[in-house]
């Protein structure tokens, strides 16, 4: 290479094809990403009427505090994250541990089985669900049956209920998603360090928290990332699992089922078309994401 | 529309007439894009918007839709739906279907109960429930399929009273509006008396009546095309005027839902578009007549009440003239002004409903809530 020295101009050359090359994908970027970002910014700034807008400045953001409809959606959208997301991770961890023992019989058939919810379609694993946790539907038939319960449950029609419902049908989708990663990382896991551990005496929670755990630290924090990101944005369940639907008056009975991502849906498309009041609340959904995703890389205190 | 389409075709071969059917959600969804956007080229010349959105999106998108008073007679039409699509006393839009209520029931269960179809002009939602009740110690069935976060039910009572969660000037009127409370009483009734079969969303609510485990429903007109899908009902069906909320000024005649035509500003097509909805949809009787017939599409043309198919008896609902007295109680709806919150009003309070039905608050202390929430959420 020192021994041909590439002259200035052909330099410029090469820089000049290199912007070329990458500027179609920046100018995507820009109209398709930058802009939006910054457009919303300035629309959080705005109450709009549809296209009747003026500037509020902060009024957008103060107005938040007082509407209940919004505190109830982040309520909602707090108790799925709380409840949800450590019930499915800790099933995957579980599940992908359990699936990774060499000595286990038909291993591929249990994690395909496992997986598959989730190539399924949002919408259509939520209608199946909605039918089968109707008053009469599977779900309750199937339990009368067993005389586990004698009246039947009313999933989707009692608010705390409905919010079980949401949160069964979330971790039947996701956890398999979830454990392909915690399966995937588990593959680099040295064998040995098991082996020793057994020959230490240790039984198999000892080595699931002593070894896997710690082992698997970076791919939990991910999958947490990308939960919380995931359940934050949560729409396509709360909407197809109510009542109705878009068209019904509440999210779930006294919109129990209310999200964030619901509700910016609502003020845009069911309600009085507010854009302005709905990009703020898509900015407060970018805050909490950043101040969450911040805590835990805190929490899980990697240092790079 | 085809039918439209065709009668207009016929006598204008030039004019090419697309029509694109969406889902109430996906229409609004694109229009409300497309509008924002101020781009016209995706737009349709006509559009058909649900009366409860009409004044939204007319005070929304000022200037977004065509001023058609003077060149659509709007006397011809029932008066309630001309008086939703006015702003500032200009007329915008071409009313169509009528949401007109009714109280649709099973005949032979009521029957069983010791009821004739005399016994239930008229009544009131007491009486209904009283009603509900016998008919279901006589024959087993729940008397309606209920939805407990739906808000349809108390839309019809509301407007029956000629109330609405706003007064006339846009204000917001729920805690101290004696309709709508004696409407949430009613809910309350409705499901403390056991008369009802819990359904969530509209095919269950369909398959209650439509399997037969309910006796009655209380809705818009455009109901009857799905319960003549259980063509096994025949003959078992009637229907009497919608029952009345025990308040002055409550009639027995209501309205739920219905929807209107709206053209477009600025579109190519627009000149062209309100001939046709002038020729087709504010003049032409035969064509009510025969949507009436083929797809149950009640209009809101008042002329078209006289023609042949309206009088018509229909063997489903026992030789009942159910079109002929359906048109009577359109007459009587109370005109109210939906104003621009509808929605925003019916999530409002519907949210408070699991409490009252729990006993947890009173109501009057929910609808206070309700208030509270909705002026805060639409910033008044």
């Amino acid at each position: 290479m020192q021994l041909r020295k590439t002259s200035k101009s052909y330099e410029k050359t090469l820089d000049r094809y290199g912007w070329l090359f990458i500027s179609i994908a920046v100018i995507l970027l820009i109209v398709f990403m930058f802009y939006p970002i910054v457009y919303s910014l300035i629309l959080s700034t705005m109450s709009s009427k549809g296209i009747v807008q003026k500037f509020v400045g902060f009024g957008n953001y103060t107005r938040l505090v007082k509407d209940e409809m919004f505190l109830k959606a982040l309520k909602n959208t707090f108790a799925f994250l709380i409840i949800q997301v450590p019930i499915m991770l800790l099933l995957a961890l579980v599940l992908a541990a359990i699936l990774n023992d060499k000595t286990i019989k038909f291993r591929g058939l249990f994690r395909t089985g496992i997986f598959l919810p989730a190539v399924t379609s949002l919408v259509a694993y939520t209608i199946l669900f909605k039918m089968m946790f109707s008053a009469d539907g599977f779900i309750n038939a199937g339990l009368m049956r067993l005389n586990i319960i004698k009246q039947p449950i009313p999933w989707l029609m009692d608010p705390f209920w409905a919010k079980v419902t949401v949160i069964i049908a979330m971790t039947w989708r996701w956890t398999g998603y979830n454990m392909v990663f915690y399966l995937s990382g588990l593959q680099s896991v040295p064998d040995e360090l098991y082996e020793a551990a057994e020959i230490d005496g240790a039984s198999k929670i000892q080595q699931f928290f002593h070894i896997t755990i710690p082992m698997l630290k970076p791919i939990i924090v991910f999958t947490t990332i990308m939960s919380t990101i995931g359940t934050l944005q949560l729409f396509d369940e709360p909407m197809n699992l109510s009542q109705g639907g878009v068209t019904g008056a509440t999210t779930g009975p006294g919109n129990s089922l209310l999200t964030l991502s619901v509700y910016i849906y609502n003020l845009c498309f069911k309600y009085m078309p507010n854009f302005g009041y709905a990009a703020t609340i898509a900015y407060v959904i970018v805050f909490i994401v950043a101040i969450l995703t911040f805590i835990q890389f805190k929490v899980a205190g990697d240092k790079e | 529309m085809n039918e439209a389409k065709a009668r207009y075709t016929k006598d204008n071969p030039k004019v090419e007439i697309e029509i694109v059917d969406m889902a109430k959600a996906d229409l609004e969804q694109k229009l409300h894009t497309m509008l924002a956007s101020g781009v016209k080229d995706g737009l349709p010349d006509i559009v058909l918007i649900e009366d409860y959105n009409a004044q939204k999106y007319l005070k929304s998108y000022p200037g977004a839709f065509a001023d058609l008073t003077g060149k659509i007679d709007h006397s011809k039409f029932a008066n309630y739906k001309v008086g939703l699509m006015t702003v500032n006393g200009k007329v915008y839009g071409v009313p169509f279907d009528s949401g007109v209520s009714g109280f649709f029931y099973r005949k032979d269960l009521l029957e069983q109960a010791g009821y004739k179809p005399e016994d239930l002009n008229n009544i009131t939602w007491d009486k209904f429930i009283e009603i509900g009740k016998n008919v279901k110690k006589a024959t087993g069935k729940a008397m309606l399929g209920f939805g407990l976060d739906d808000g349809g039910l108390m839309r019809i009572m509301l407007q029956s009273a000629g109330q609405w969660y706003f007064d006339k000037n846009g204000n917001v009127n729920i805690a101290n509006n004696e309709a709508l409370k004696e409407a949430v009483k009613t809910y309350k009734a409705i499901v403390d008396a056991d008369i009802i079969k819990k359904t969530s969303g509209w095919n269950e609510w369909v398959a209650a009546f439509n399997k037969g485990d309910t006796a009655s429903v209380v809705t818009g007109v455009w109901i009857i095309g799905s319960i003549k899908a259980e063509a096994t009902q025949s003959g078992k069906w009637a229907v009497a005027p919608t029952p009345r909320l025990n308040v002055s000024g409550s009639v027995n005649a209501s309205n739920l839902g219905g929807s209107s035509w709206y053209v477009l500003e600025g579109t190519k097509g627009k000149d062209i578009a309100i001939d046709f909805l002038n020729k087709i949809y504010a003049s032409d009787n035969d064509f009510y007549q025969k949507i009436l017939v083929e797809r149950g599409a009640m209009g809101s043309y008042l002329p078209a009440a006289t023609g042949d198919a309206y009088s018509k008896e229909d063997e489903f609902f026992g030789g009942q003239k159910v079109f002929t007295d359906l048109s009577n109680w359109m007459k009587n709806i109370p005109s109210v002004d939906f104003g621009l919150y509808t929605y925003e009003a019916d999530a409002a309070i519907m949210a408070n409903m699991p409490d009252v039905y729990s006993g947890k608050i009173t109501v009057e202390d929910a609808l206070k809530k309700a208030e509270e929430q909705l002026k805060n959420q639409i910033g008044k």
